[in-house]
Protein backbone atom coordinates (compact mmCIF):
# COMPACT_ATOMS: atom_id res chain seq x y z
CA UNK A 1 0.00 0.00 0.00
CA UNK A 2 1.62 2.73 -1.16
CA UNK A 3 0.74 6.97 -0.41
CA UNK A 4 -1.38 8.81 -2.64
CA UNK A 5 1.74 11.38 -2.51
CA UNK A 6 3.84 8.46 -4.32
CA UNK A 7 0.99 7.19 -6.25
CA UNK A 8 1.27 10.95 -7.61
CA UNK A 9 5.03 10.77 -7.74
CA UNK A 10 4.81 7.98 -10.01
CA UNK A 11 2.66 9.29 -12.30
CA UNK A 12 4.13 12.10 -12.66
CA UNK A 13 7.69 10.58 -13.38
CA UNK A 14 5.90 9.27 -16.07
CA UNK A 15 5.42 12.27 -17.44
CA UNK A 16 1.63 13.20 -16.34
CA UNK A 17 1.46 16.73 -15.59
CA UNK A 18 -1.96 16.81 -13.86
CA UNK A 19 -0.49 14.49 -11.17
CA UNK A 20 2.34 17.01 -10.25
CA UNK A 21 -0.03 19.21 -10.33
CA UNK A 22 -1.80 17.80 -7.59
CA UNK A 23 0.63 17.11 -5.21
CA UNK A 24 1.08 20.87 -5.60
CA UNK A 25 -2.07 21.53 -4.96
CA UNK A 26 -1.46 18.92 -1.86
CA UNK A 27 1.32 21.12 -0.72
CA UNK A 28 1.66 24.62 -1.70
CA UNK A 29 -0.20 26.12 1.01
CA UNK A 30 1.67 24.36 4.26
CA UNK A 31 5.23 25.00 2.29
CA UNK A 32 4.21 28.80 1.90
CA UNK A 33 3.21 28.92 5.04
CA UNK A 34 6.41 27.50 6.67
CA UNK A 35 8.68 29.49 4.33
CA UNK A 36 7.24 32.46 4.89
CA UNK A 37 7.14 31.87 8.98
CA UNK A 38 11.12 31.45 8.32
CA UNK A 39 11.69 34.08 5.97
CA UNK A 40 8.96 36.85 7.01
CA UNK A 41 9.02 37.74 3.13
CA UNK A 42 6.04 36.93 0.50
CA UNK A 43 8.04 37.00 -2.25
CA UNK A 44 10.91 34.75 -0.87
CA UNK A 45 8.52 32.60 0.66
CA UNK A 46 6.99 32.18 -2.81
CA UNK A 47 10.37 31.48 -4.60
CA UNK A 48 11.23 28.97 -2.06
CA UNK A 49 7.90 27.12 -2.66
CA UNK A 50 8.66 27.12 -6.39
CA UNK A 51 12.01 26.72 -6.17
CA UNK A 52 10.92 22.97 -4.04
CA UNK A 53 8.60 22.32 -6.37
CA UNK A 54 11.28 22.53 -8.97
CA UNK A 55 13.68 19.93 -7.02
CA UNK A 56 10.69 17.61 -6.09
CA UNK A 57 9.94 17.14 -9.90
CA UNK A 58 13.79 17.07 -11.39
CA UNK A 59 14.26 14.12 -8.81
CA UNK A 60 11.17 13.03 -8.36
CA UNK A 61 12.94 9.54 -9.20
CA UNK A 62 15.32 9.54 -6.41
CA UNK A 63 12.18 9.79 -3.97
CA UNK A 64 12.71 6.96 -1.40
CA UNK A 65 8.62 5.70 -1.34
CA UNK A 66 9.93 4.43 2.51
CA UNK A 67 9.87 7.70 3.31
CA UNK A 68 6.75 9.50 4.31
CA UNK A 69 6.18 12.31 0.75
CA UNK A 70 5.81 14.91 3.25
CA UNK A 71 8.84 14.31 5.43
CA UNK A 72 11.12 14.34 2.05
CA UNK A 73 9.18 17.41 0.98
CA UNK A 74 9.46 19.34 4.11
CA UNK A 75 13.21 18.55 4.14
CA UNK A 76 13.63 20.12 0.99
CA UNK A 77 11.93 23.23 1.62
CA UNK A 78 13.77 23.67 5.00
CA UNK A 79 16.95 23.44 3.84
CA UNK A 80 16.01 26.25 0.99
CA UNK A 81 14.34 28.25 4.02
CA UNK A 82 18.03 27.84 6.12
CA UNK A 83 20.22 28.52 2.72
CA UNK A 84 18.58 32.12 2.32
CA UNK A 85 18.36 32.95 6.34
CA UNK A 86 22.36 32.00 6.25
CA UNK A 87 22.85 33.88 3.13
CA UNK A 88 21.16 37.32 4.37
CA UNK A 89 23.37 40.30 5.83
CA UNK A 90 22.98 39.94 9.48
CA UNK A 91 21.42 43.35 9.76
CA UNK A 92 18.75 42.12 7.40
CA UNK A 93 16.77 40.25 9.66
CA UNK A 94 16.66 42.73 12.22
CA UNK A 95 15.16 44.83 9.72
CA UNK A 96 12.44 42.58 8.52
CA UNK A 97 9.65 43.01 10.25
CA UNK A 98 9.49 46.44 9.21
CA UNK A 99 9.36 45.35 5.64
CA UNK A 100 6.51 42.71 5.67
CA UNK A 101 4.43 42.48 8.96
CA UNK A 102 2.06 45.31 8.69
CA UNK A 103 -0.80 44.25 6.47
CA UNK A 104 -3.43 41.42 6.61
CA UNK A 105 -1.59 38.95 9.44
CA UNK A 106 -0.70 41.86 11.74
CA UNK A 107 -3.89 41.57 14.00
CA UNK A 108 -5.51 38.20 13.04
CA UNK A 109 -4.38 36.84 16.61
CA UNK A 110 -7.41 38.16 18.17
CA UNK A 111 -11.01 38.27 16.79
CA UNK A 112 -12.11 40.98 14.79
CA UNK A 113 -14.49 41.51 17.28
CA UNK A 114 -12.87 42.65 20.16
CA UNK A 115 -10.87 44.54 18.29
CA UNK A 116 -10.84 48.37 19.37
CA UNK A 117 -8.31 51.13 18.14
CA UNK A 118 -6.62 51.25 21.65
CA UNK A 119 -6.13 46.87 21.97
CA UNK A 120 -4.85 47.13 18.04
CA UNK A 121 -2.37 49.78 19.09
CA UNK A 122 -1.23 47.90 21.99
CA UNK A 123 -1.91 44.24 20.23
CA UNK A 124 0.62 45.71 17.29
CA UNK A 125 3.19 46.93 19.86
CA UNK A 126 3.25 43.33 21.20
CA UNK A 127 3.19 41.64 18.34
CA UNK A 128 5.81 43.70 16.88
CA UNK A 129 8.36 43.04 19.59
CA UNK A 130 7.25 38.83 19.09
CA UNK A 131 8.01 39.29 15.55
CA UNK A 132 11.30 40.92 15.90
CA UNK A 133 11.93 38.03 18.13
CA UNK A 134 10.99 35.10 15.62
CA UNK A 135 12.95 37.04 12.90
CA UNK A 136 15.86 36.87 15.44
CA UNK A 137 15.73 33.44 16.18
CA UNK A 138 18.76 31.24 14.60
CA UNK A 139 17.70 28.99 11.85
CA UNK A 140 18.35 26.01 13.56
CA UNK A 141 15.69 26.72 16.38
CA UNK A 142 13.13 28.30 14.13
CA UNK A 143 13.13 25.41 11.58
CA UNK A 144 12.20 23.28 14.67
CA UNK A 145 9.48 25.60 15.86
CA UNK A 146 7.87 25.98 12.20
CA UNK A 147 7.96 22.80 11.78
CA UNK A 148 6.41 21.74 15.05
CA UNK A 149 3.42 24.21 15.05
CA UNK A 150 2.55 24.63 11.79
CA UNK A 151 3.29 21.69 10.38
CA UNK A 152 2.70 19.62 13.89
CA UNK A 153 4.90 17.10 13.34
CA UNK A 154 6.00 15.16 16.07
CA UNK A 155 9.40 15.36 17.35
CA UNK A 156 10.44 12.37 15.29
CA UNK A 157 9.27 13.18 12.13
CA UNK A 158 10.97 16.80 12.61
CA UNK A 159 14.20 14.37 13.26
CA UNK A 160 13.33 12.64 10.04
CA UNK A 161 12.92 15.82 7.93
CA UNK A 162 15.69 17.43 9.69
CA UNK A 163 18.20 14.73 9.39
CA UNK A 164 18.94 14.45 13.52
CA UNK A 165 18.23 12.65 16.42
CA UNK A 166 15.58 13.48 18.65
CA UNK A 167 17.05 14.41 21.29
CA UNK A 168 18.91 16.90 18.92
CA UNK A 169 15.73 18.29 18.24
CA UNK A 170 14.19 18.77 21.43
CA UNK A 171 17.37 20.66 22.99
CA UNK A 172 16.89 23.20 19.82
CA UNK A 173 13.22 23.09 20.78
CA UNK A 174 14.51 24.43 24.28
CA UNK A 175 17.01 26.44 23.57
CA UNK A 176 15.17 28.20 20.88
CA UNK A 177 12.08 28.61 23.75
CA UNK A 178 14.55 30.54 26.26
CA UNK A 179 15.99 32.66 23.42
CA UNK A 180 12.44 33.59 23.03
CA UNK A 181 11.90 33.79 26.57
CA UNK A 182 14.59 36.56 26.86
CA UNK A 183 14.22 38.41 24.08
CA UNK A 184 10.11 38.79 24.88
CA UNK A 185 10.87 39.13 29.03
CA UNK A 186 9.89 42.27 28.26
CA UNK A 187 6.01 41.94 27.47
CA UNK A 188 5.47 38.11 29.26
CA UNK B 1 14.28 19.29 43.58
CA UNK B 2 17.08 21.78 42.04
CA UNK B 3 15.82 24.48 39.99
CA UNK B 4 18.21 23.05 37.22
CA UNK B 5 16.29 20.23 37.09
CA UNK B 6 13.24 21.50 37.41
CA UNK B 7 13.06 24.13 34.22
CA UNK B 8 14.69 20.94 32.25
CA UNK B 9 11.18 19.42 33.27
CA UNK B 10 9.21 22.51 32.39
CA UNK B 11 10.91 22.46 29.18
CA UNK B 12 9.68 18.48 29.07
CA UNK B 13 6.38 19.48 29.98
CA UNK B 14 5.83 21.64 27.16
CA UNK B 15 6.70 19.39 25.12
CA UNK B 16 4.20 16.96 26.07
CA UNK B 17 6.74 14.72 27.21
CA UNK B 18 7.07 14.74 30.86
CA UNK B 19 5.83 11.92 32.82
CA UNK B 20 2.45 12.27 34.82
CA UNK B 21 4.81 11.53 38.30
CA UNK B 22 7.42 13.67 37.21
CA UNK B 23 4.48 16.78 36.12
CA UNK B 24 3.12 16.08 40.19
CA UNK B 25 6.93 16.61 41.59
CA UNK B 26 7.04 19.48 39.19
CA UNK B 27 4.14 21.21 40.55
CA UNK B 28 5.32 20.41 43.69
CA UNK B 29 8.81 22.07 43.29
CA UNK B 30 6.97 25.39 41.58
CA UNK B 31 4.57 25.94 44.67
CA UNK B 32 7.92 25.79 46.99
CA UNK B 33 10.09 28.20 44.65
CA UNK B 34 8.89 31.30 43.49
CA UNK B 35 11.25 31.60 40.63
CA UNK B 36 10.79 28.81 39.01
CA UNK B 37 6.82 29.81 38.98
CA UNK B 38 7.82 33.20 37.08
CA UNK B 39 9.75 31.46 34.74
CA UNK B 40 7.45 28.40 34.22
CA UNK B 41 4.62 31.16 33.38
CA UNK B 42 7.48 33.17 31.26
CA UNK B 43 8.20 30.09 29.30
CA UNK B 44 3.93 29.14 28.66
CA UNK B 45 3.54 32.70 27.28
CA UNK B 46 6.39 32.32 24.96
CA UNK B 47 5.41 29.09 23.84
CA UNK B 48 2.05 30.41 23.24
CA UNK B 49 3.09 33.28 22.08
CA UNK B 50 5.58 31.81 19.31
CA UNK B 51 2.46 29.25 18.55
CA UNK B 52 0.63 32.22 17.87
CA UNK B 53 3.25 33.95 15.57
CA UNK B 54 3.78 30.92 13.79
CA UNK B 55 0.41 29.75 12.93
CA UNK B 56 -1.26 33.25 12.25
CA UNK B 57 -3.34 32.10 9.13
CA UNK B 58 -2.02 34.08 6.11
CA UNK B 59 -3.07 33.79 2.51
CA UNK B 60 -1.42 32.74 -0.12
CA UNK B 61 0.08 35.44 -1.61
CA UNK B 62 -1.87 38.34 -0.61
CA UNK B 63 -1.85 41.72 -1.31
CA UNK B 64 0.99 42.79 0.35
CA UNK B 65 3.33 45.07 -1.54
CA UNK B 66 1.85 47.80 -4.14
CA UNK B 67 1.62 46.64 -7.78
CA UNK B 68 0.52 43.54 -6.90
CA UNK B 69 -2.64 42.64 -7.05
CA UNK B 70 -4.10 39.54 -4.26
CA UNK B 71 -3.53 36.04 -6.20
CA UNK B 72 -5.42 32.92 -5.59
CA UNK B 73 -3.20 30.02 -4.76
CA UNK B 74 -4.92 28.21 -8.09
CA UNK B 75 -2.52 30.81 -9.94
CA UNK B 76 0.63 29.69 -8.04
CA UNK B 77 -0.30 26.33 -8.82
CA UNK B 78 -0.14 27.59 -12.09
CA UNK B 79 2.95 29.64 -12.00
CA UNK B 80 4.52 26.66 -10.28
CA UNK B 81 3.30 24.28 -13.18
CA UNK B 82 4.57 26.90 -15.85
CA UNK B 83 8.49 26.80 -14.10
CA UNK B 84 9.06 23.18 -14.27
CA UNK B 85 10.91 22.18 -17.30
CA UNK B 86 9.20 21.18 -20.20
CA UNK B 87 11.57 18.48 -21.69
CA UNK B 88 10.07 15.39 -19.96
CA UNK B 89 6.24 15.62 -20.26
CA UNK B 90 5.83 12.82 -21.87
CA UNK B 91 8.90 11.01 -21.40
CA UNK B 92 9.16 9.13 -18.34
CA UNK B 93 10.01 6.50 -20.46
CA UNK B 94 12.92 8.24 -22.22
CA UNK B 95 14.82 7.96 -18.72
CA UNK B 96 14.41 4.39 -18.59
CA UNK B 97 15.97 3.48 -22.09
CA UNK B 98 18.57 6.24 -21.16
CA UNK B 99 19.60 4.07 -17.44
CA UNK B 100 18.92 0.78 -19.07
CA UNK B 101 19.66 0.92 -23.00
CA UNK B 102 20.69 -2.71 -22.83
CA UNK B 103 17.79 -4.29 -21.05
CA UNK B 104 15.27 -1.86 -23.21
CA UNK B 105 17.03 -2.87 -27.06
CA UNK B 106 16.58 -6.43 -25.81
CA UNK B 107 12.93 -5.79 -24.10
CA UNK B 108 12.17 -3.91 -27.36
CA UNK B 109 13.13 -6.60 -29.74
CA UNK B 110 11.86 -9.32 -28.02
CA UNK B 111 8.49 -7.77 -27.62
CA UNK B 112 8.73 -6.83 -31.48
CA UNK B 113 9.64 -10.20 -32.06
CA UNK B 114 7.00 -12.11 -29.91
CA UNK B 115 4.15 -9.52 -31.47
CA UNK B 116 4.68 -10.19 -34.76
CA UNK B 117 5.79 -13.99 -34.29
CA UNK B 118 2.14 -14.28 -32.41
CA UNK B 119 0.70 -12.80 -35.09
CA UNK B 120 2.36 -14.52 -37.91
CA UNK B 121 1.95 -17.68 -36.57
CA UNK B 122 -1.89 -17.06 -35.42
CA UNK B 123 -3.00 -16.59 -39.00
CA UNK B 124 -0.72 -19.18 -41.09
CA UNK B 125 -2.68 -21.67 -41.64
CA UNK B 126 -2.45 -20.67 -45.65
CA UNK B 127 0.08 -21.75 -48.61
CA UNK B 128 2.61 -18.80 -48.23
CA UNK B 129 5.34 -18.87 -51.45
CA UNK B 130 7.89 -16.50 -51.25
CA UNK B 131 11.09 -15.84 -53.09
CA UNK B 132 12.89 -13.52 -55.82
CA UNK B 133 12.31 -15.62 -58.79
CA UNK B 134 8.50 -17.31 -58.71
CA UNK B 135 7.61 -16.86 -62.12
CA UNK B 136 8.35 -20.34 -63.32
CA UNK B 137 7.17 -21.83 -60.04
CA UNK B 138 4.03 -24.01 -60.60
CA UNK B 139 1.47 -23.81 -57.19
CA UNK B 140 -1.10 -27.04 -57.18
CA UNK B 141 -3.04 -26.96 -54.24
CA UNK B 142 -0.94 -26.70 -51.37
CA UNK B 143 1.53 -28.04 -53.73
CA UNK B 144 4.90 -25.69 -54.94
CA UNK B 145 6.30 -27.07 -57.62
CA UNK B 146 9.57 -26.34 -59.43
CA UNK B 147 9.21 -28.22 -62.28
CA UNK B 148 12.22 -29.96 -63.77
CA UNK B 149 14.60 -27.51 -66.54
CA UNK B 150 13.48 -24.87 -64.28
CA UNK B 151 15.93 -22.75 -62.61
CA UNK B 152 14.62 -20.37 -59.53
CA UNK B 153 17.37 -17.35 -59.11
CA UNK B 154 17.64 -17.00 -55.23
CA UNK B 155 15.86 -18.15 -52.02
CA UNK B 156 12.39 -20.03 -52.09
CA UNK B 157 10.72 -20.31 -49.24
CA UNK B 158 7.43 -22.34 -48.54
CA UNK B 159 5.09 -22.57 -46.00
CA UNK B 160 2.37 -24.40 -44.79
CA UNK B 161 2.47 -26.72 -48.12
CA UNK B 162 4.51 -29.27 -49.73
CA UNK B 163 7.31 -27.58 -51.95
CA UNK B 164 8.31 -30.67 -54.99
CA UNK B 165 11.20 -29.45 -56.26
CA UNK B 166 12.31 -31.30 -59.56
CA UNK B 167 14.07 -28.51 -61.02
CA UNK B 168 17.24 -26.57 -59.76
CA UNK B 169 17.16 -23.62 -56.59
CA UNK B 170 20.06 -21.49 -56.92
CA UNK B 171 19.86 -19.88 -53.27
CA UNK B 172 18.40 -21.31 -50.05
CA UNK B 173 15.45 -23.39 -49.95
CA UNK B 174 13.31 -23.05 -46.90
CA UNK B 175 10.06 -25.13 -46.24
CA UNK B 176 8.28 -23.99 -42.88
CA UNK B 177 5.69 -26.57 -41.52
CA UNK B 178 5.34 -28.31 -44.89
CA UNK B 179 6.89 -31.28 -46.38
CA UNK B 180 9.63 -31.30 -48.84
CA UNK B 181 10.00 -33.80 -51.73
CA UNK B 182 13.40 -33.61 -54.14
CA UNK B 183 13.37 -35.60 -57.24
CA UNK B 184 16.61 -37.28 -58.66
CA UNK B 185 17.07 -33.98 -60.88
CA UNK B 186 16.77 -31.32 -58.21
CA UNK B 187 19.50 -29.58 -57.10
CA UNK B 188 19.59 -26.83 -54.04
CA UNK B 189 22.55 -24.16 -54.80
CA UNK B 190 22.09 -22.83 -51.08
CA UNK B 191 21.13 -24.67 -47.81
CA UNK B 192 18.15 -26.80 -47.71
CA UNK B 193 15.98 -26.44 -44.44
CA UNK B 194 12.91 -28.28 -42.96
CA UNK B 195 11.07 -26.19 -40.15
CA UNK B 196 8.46 -27.37 -38.10
CA UNK B 197 8.30 -26.51 -34.66
CA UNK B 198 7.30 -23.43 -33.87
CA UNK B 199 10.95 -22.42 -32.17
CA UNK B 200 12.64 -22.97 -34.82
CA UNK B 201 10.63 -20.60 -36.82
CA UNK B 202 10.63 -17.95 -34.49
CA UNK B 203 14.56 -18.24 -34.90
CA UNK B 204 14.42 -18.18 -38.47
CA UNK B 205 12.18 -14.80 -38.35
CA UNK B 206 14.85 -13.56 -35.76
CA UNK B 207 17.67 -14.80 -37.81
CA UNK B 208 16.04 -13.14 -41.18
CA UNK B 209 14.99 -9.92 -38.73
CA UNK B 210 18.46 -9.24 -37.99
CA UNK B 211 20.28 -10.28 -41.59
CA UNK B 212 17.54 -7.91 -42.99
CA UNK B 213 18.90 -5.30 -40.54
CA UNK B 214 22.17 -5.48 -41.14
CA UNK B 215 21.87 -4.70 -44.88
ZN1 LIG C 1 13.30 26.56 41.60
Amino acid sequence: MISIEARLARMALRGDQEAFAEIVGLYQEKLYHMAYRMLSNRQEAEDVVQDTFLRVYNNLDRYDETMKFSTWIYRIATNLCIDRLRKRKPSYSLDAESSDHEGLDGYSMIPSDDRTPESETLLSETQRIIHQAMDTLPAKYKSVMVLRYLQELSLQEIGDVLGMPVTTVKTRVHRGREFLRKKLERVL
Amino acid sequence: MECKVAILWMHEYLDDDLPRDDVIQLKEHLLSCPECRMRFEQLKRTEAFAQAAITERITIPVAASAGRSAVSSASLTNRIMQKLPQQRRKQGWMRFVRNHPAVTVAAVFVFVMMTSFLAMWGQSSELIVSGSDLQHVVIDGDTVIVPAGVQVNGDLTVENGRADIRGEVQGNLTVIDGSLQLASTAKIVGENREINQALDWLWFKVTKTVSGLAY
